[in-house]
């Protein structure tokens, strides 16, 4: 456990090495909440409601979906490929450490980073703008929507190793992988609700595990899903995690098997 | 006129050289391709999907919006096309490589943006030119020849503007060797202009025709097309542009002195 631990304060010190780059990475994350939260403050100035949801819970769901973005969607599994292309999984391989331990400890120091500052960010941005940001329906609501929220960053963890897993493969899995993010951010409800959607897009997007890592959670921070349905959301992000550790851990060995050290 | 042929004929090695490289990685070239057009046709999607409920926003109809959103991708799609190799400035530093372009006998700023010519943003123009037309074929009125006339002026001042946030951040890397985010953040920043700036509160309005000028490059050549900009906004526009790249050019030639070479 010790070594995890060092490993995660050394990867707080990296991030954290040349800070302007640091906070210019934070700031990116503001002009997505900006452009949306204006948007959708416009669209609702005169009207009760879009698609089921006041003005309230729309812009309750940008900012909350800023945090999500942060939390869930954040992740440092892309330098995985390069790593396996030139050579440097040998050396890791040949220490007394998980490979996926060791990335899921790169990532949790990333997501801790991530956590404080978009804390300050929300902070200043609700401060300054006085946006109508609604609690949980309950304290029980609260409950799910963390839970919900970690098994979440669970779940994204798993796909974006999966996908930096790849890199056995080819060397060029960027494109695949920026394609992949693409499609993930819009499914997963990250800019827009997906209940926004064509009725047969939802149809499409109820079978794949994405909307289980945005929308969901915060459809119970809404109170949008009731009690009711909280177990069958939390039941299949579960079954999720279930379904992608058995990929990932499936794909790690073939890729393992394949491995030639080329550069390393 | 043999100066200006020499610089063609750098300038077509360069992007030759650039188009081999991605085709040599098809797979990753493929991807991003497929993904900027997915993010594209995403946010179409959720545009349509939002005005099918609403009938305007500010007094823009829906194919108004699209127009605007379409003259970002334009803007966005062409600055990448002709300046994504000034995102690489801090790279060219580390492994000494700049140091071999400033003693060339080519402007190294015009040298290292024909270094990254990108083809693939030139081929997502062809949807974006199909979409623009078809928002274009359902003005009521159509556009007249002189409002296109400007909207193609506007767009070649929005990338003389864009162009000269890309040497203002490329000397903050000769200066510092850091910011290498920072070109991401103006890439974020430009995103808040996929809707007209109209939907801002006034204090960001105003930010946004000054300091950072998405307005003037995005919502201003669209707004021309329409007939809803002054001829006092063209003149501010031109004068913001001209003032911004002398601005650059100059913090560009002091960062080149205060340049140490770290890796030759």
């Amino acid at each position: 456990m010790r070594k995890y631990l060092t490993l995660f304060i050394m990867s707080w010190q990296k991030q954290l090495e040349v800070r302007s780059d640091f906070i210019f990475e934070r700031g990116r994350s503001l002009a997505v909440l900006f452009s949306l939260y204006y948007l959708w403050s416009s669209l609702l100035t005169n009207r009760a409601d879009v698609a089921g949801y006041s003005r309230a819970e729309m812009l309750t769901y940008v900012i909350m979906m800023t945090l999500l973005r942060a939390w869930v969607l954040s992740n440092v599994t892309d330098r995985i490929p390069s790593e396996i292309a030139q050579g440097k999984l040998s050396d890791l391989l040949l220490r007394p450490i998980s490979h996926f331990g060791y990335w899921a400890t790169q990532d949790a120091a990333s997501k801790s980073l991530a956590i404080g500052s978009v804390f300050i960010e929300m902070t200043l941005f609700v401060f300054f703008i006085r946006p109508p940001l609604l609690p949980p329906p309950s304290v029980a609501a609260a409950g799910a929507f963390v839970l919900s929220t970690l098994l979440a960053m669970a779940m994204y963890f798993q796909m974006s190793y999966m996908l930096g897993v790849i890199g056995f493969w080819t060397a060029q899995s960027w494109g695949p992988r920026f394609c992949f993010e693409v499609f993930l951010e819009f499914s997963a409800g990250a800019y827009f609700p997906v209940d926004l959607l064509p009725e047969a897009a939802q149809k499409v997007l109820a079978w794949l595990p994405f909307p289980y890592l945005v929308f969901h959670p915060l459809s119970i921070y809404l109170g949008k899903a009731g009690p009711e349905q909280w177990l069958s959301i939390l039941g299949h992000q579960v079954l999720w995690i279930g379904i992608l550790t058995l990929a990932s851990r499936g794909l790690w060995g073939a890729g393992l098997r394949r491995y030639a050290a080329e550069g390393g | 006129m043999p100066t200006l042929r020499r610089y063609g004929r750098i300038w077509a090695a360069l992007a030759h050289n650039s188009l081999r490289t991605q085709m040599s990685t098809k797979m990753a070239s493929g991807g991003y391709l497929i993904g900027k057009l997915l993010r594209m046709g995403f946010f179409l999607m959720y545009l349509l999907a939002i005005f099918k409920q609403l009938p305007s926003l500010k007094g823009y109809s829906v194919h108004q919006m699209v127009l605007f959103f379409m003259t970002f991708n334009i803007i966005d799609v062409a600055a990448q096309f002709l300046f994504r190799g000034l995102y690489g400035v801090k790279y060219l530093i580390e492994e000494g490589d700049f140091d071999k372009i400033i003693t060339q006998p080519a402007h190294p700023l015009f040298r290292i943006s024909s270094m990254g010519v990108d083809f693939l943003d030139l081929f997502t123009l062809v949807p974006v030119g199909f979409i623009t037309a078809w928002a274009l074929s359902k003005m009521p009125g159509g556009v007249t020849t002189g409002g296109v006339m400007l909207y193609l002026l506007l767009l070649a001042n929005a990338l003389l503007i864009a162009y000269a946030f890309h040497v203002f951040i490329a000397s903050l890397s000769v200066r510092t060797h850091e910011f290498e985010s920072a070109i991401w953040v103006y890439r974020d920043i430009m995103t808040l202009g996929r809707f007209p700036v109209t939907i801002y509160s006034d204090l960001l309005r105003g930010l946004f025709v000054t300091a950072i000028p998405v307005g003037v490059m995005v919502t201003f050549p669209a707004q021309a097309l329409l007939g809803l900009l002054s001829w006092k906004g063209v003149i501010y526009a031109l004068g913001l542009a001209v003032v911004l790249h002398l601005a650059a050019q100059r913090f560009w030639k002091a960062s080149l002195r205060e340049y140490t070479s770290i890796s030759t």
